[in-house]
């Protein structure tokens, strides 16, 4: 056993204990861990967006030796961001709404078409079998079934006919493929929270008490 | 109460404590176990091996701490892989959290090669070898900026320097100089990877994900769109295995940690009891449903 001597990692080693401590059941420990990480987590945040990214792109450039125009662009913007805060003055509180449609306007116009591309266009073309998939067979066999599993599951969603005649067992074949796909999900996500814990234990046992090298 | 029905009224804090027993068990006493790569991870790990020297690993560290077991050890383990094969890497983040975890990182598989060191040409150097962007935002104006000039988005790197006056620079100027961008993450920023990244620049995407999100990402992966994948901490035990072996074809049998590999035993031991937990816990309700009956 080889326990560290660094303070921090005993505080880290203290504040994992804390928070696990609500498997047992909610007690002040939790809740102290649990405000202390927001309150920490929001700090760090606010204090990196302030240095990282209002300083110099905005304090610094209209402040420095950038031009009369840009000065005059970059005051209009920050002008328009700062209407944000009026949410907090009710009689003006519908100001928020030009920010937004900004904002609004920049993300759809920059993603929609990217989107459509990447999510629809190229996702629909891999379902689309060619000869080259069967060039190993069971690469073949399963863009079949894919392809099957896709008609099917859409055939599911698809409430603007009754689900009889052949939507009837398209239908159900797809509620099998959605449930294959529930019990993968779940299945990971036992993965990914177990994996969790032990990345916690390593660090307890490992890197604060020394007994797991 | 019969004994089924105990065992549906069972306190779900006995549950916890033997999972705990179960997964701490094998830390201690760990049984050696191999993980066998699986094709997405293989793809993904062939793809960096054979990627011309001169064109560069980026590295997207989009998580936050509480995610770090499933995916620190990826990055780590991408990162041996890179300077091992004398790539450079170029990384990054997109969330700001992610900024102490990326430099961790660094630095620790930085000091695992200037240790074995002899000479500047095995020596892993920052601003040469690899260089730390740090984080800026938003996400978009990054992501297409990138595809233009790198030291556009960022003028100064993590620790201050001025991005131009790097020497990686000249070899690392957008894009067209990167073979594959890999985005480590925890969330659904992959998606923006490709939606900005790849259908705008054509950039080759590969990505290590937490298993909580794989089922998502997995069409991504067959359509082509991911040119390979790591899921989870079985998949960062795969990738570590991979770059292991490469690392004693290299000469490089220096038995680093690895944190992926190491886990495995407890998350066997651990879908195990959980396996186990599931069959008894329907028999036991379909045993009482019928006694109701």
């Amino acid at each position: 056993m080889n326990v560290s001597p660094d303070p921090w990692v005993w505080i880290a080693s203290i504040l994992t204990l804390a928070i696990f401590s609500f498997l047992y059941r909610e007690n002040p420990f939790y809740r102290f861990a649990e405000h202390l990480y927001v309150g920490v987590a929001n700090g760090y945040a606010i204090t990196f967006y302030w240095h990282r990214v209002l300083v110099p792109s905005l304090f610094d450039r209209v402040g420095g030796p950038a031009p009369l125009g840009t000065k005059i662009w970059l005051i209009g913007i920050a002008i328009v961001g700062a209407l944000y805060f009026t949410r907090f003055i009710p009689r003006i509180s519908w100001l928020v709404r030009i920010p937004i449609a900004f904002l609004l306007g920049y993300a759809c116009g920059s993603s929609i078409p990217r989107a459509v591309e990447a999510e629809i266009i190229q996702q629909a073309r891999a379902t689309i079998i060619t000869r080259a998939n069967f060039h190993h067979f069971w690469q073949g066999i399963w863009a079949v079934i894919i392809l099957i599993g896709v008609i099917c599951t859409i055939s599911y969603f698809f409430f603007s006919a009754e689900h009889r005649g052949v939507l009837k067992p398209a239908a159900y074949i797809g509620i099998i493929f959605i449930m294959v796909g529930f019990g993968a999900s779940f299945g990971y996500t036992v993965m990914a929270r177990i994996s969790l814990f032990i990345g916690r234990l390593q660090y307890l046992l490992g890197d604060w008490l020394g007994i797991v090298k | 109460m019969s004994l089924w029905q105990r065992l549906l009224n069972i306190d779900r804090r006995w549950i916890y404590a033997v999972l705990a027993l179960v997964v701490i068990g094998p830390l201690l006493f760990p049984f050696s176990i191999k993980p066998k790569p699986s094709p997405p991870v293989e793809r993904l790990f062939n793809y960096i091996d054979t990627m011309p020297v001169d064109k560069a690993l980026v590295i997207s560290v989009d998580f936050t701490p509480d995610t770090q077991a499933e995916l620190l050890p990826m990055v780590i383990a991408m990162l041996r892989h890179a300077f091992a094969t004398g790539h450079k890497v170029g990384v990054l983040t997109m969330d700001v959290y992610g900024l102490g975890l990326a430099r961790d990182a660094l630095a620790q598989v930085s000091a695992e090669f200037n240790a074995h060191a002899t000479s500047h040409d095995d020596s892993v150097i920052n601003g040469e070898d690899y260089v730390f962007w740090g984080w800026t935002t938003p996400l978009v104006t990054v992501m297409l900026g990138m595809g233009e000039r790198i030291t556009k988005v960022f003028p100064i790197d993590y620790y201050g320097n001025r991005t131009e006056s790097l020497p990686i620079t000249r070899e690392l100027r957008n894009y067209e100089d990167v073979g594959i961008l890999v985005t480590c993450a925890a969330s659904a920023i992959p998606r923006s990877w490709i939606n900005y990244a790849q259908v705008q620049f054509d950039v080759k995407v590969g990505c290590g994900i937490t298993a909580v999100s794989a089922a998502d990402f997995y069409p991504y992966l067959n359509s082509g769109q991911f040119t390979g994948m790591l899921a989870g901490m079985r998949g960062a035990a795969e990738y570590e295995e991979m770059v292991e072996t490469k690392m004693i074809e290299l000469g490089k049998n220096w038995r680093l940690r690895r944190k992926g590999t190491e886990a495995m035993s407890s998350q066997t031991a651990a879908h195990m009891a959980i396996m186990f937990f599931i069959i008894a816990g329907n028999i036991a309700f379909i045993v009482t449903r019928r006694k109701k009956r």
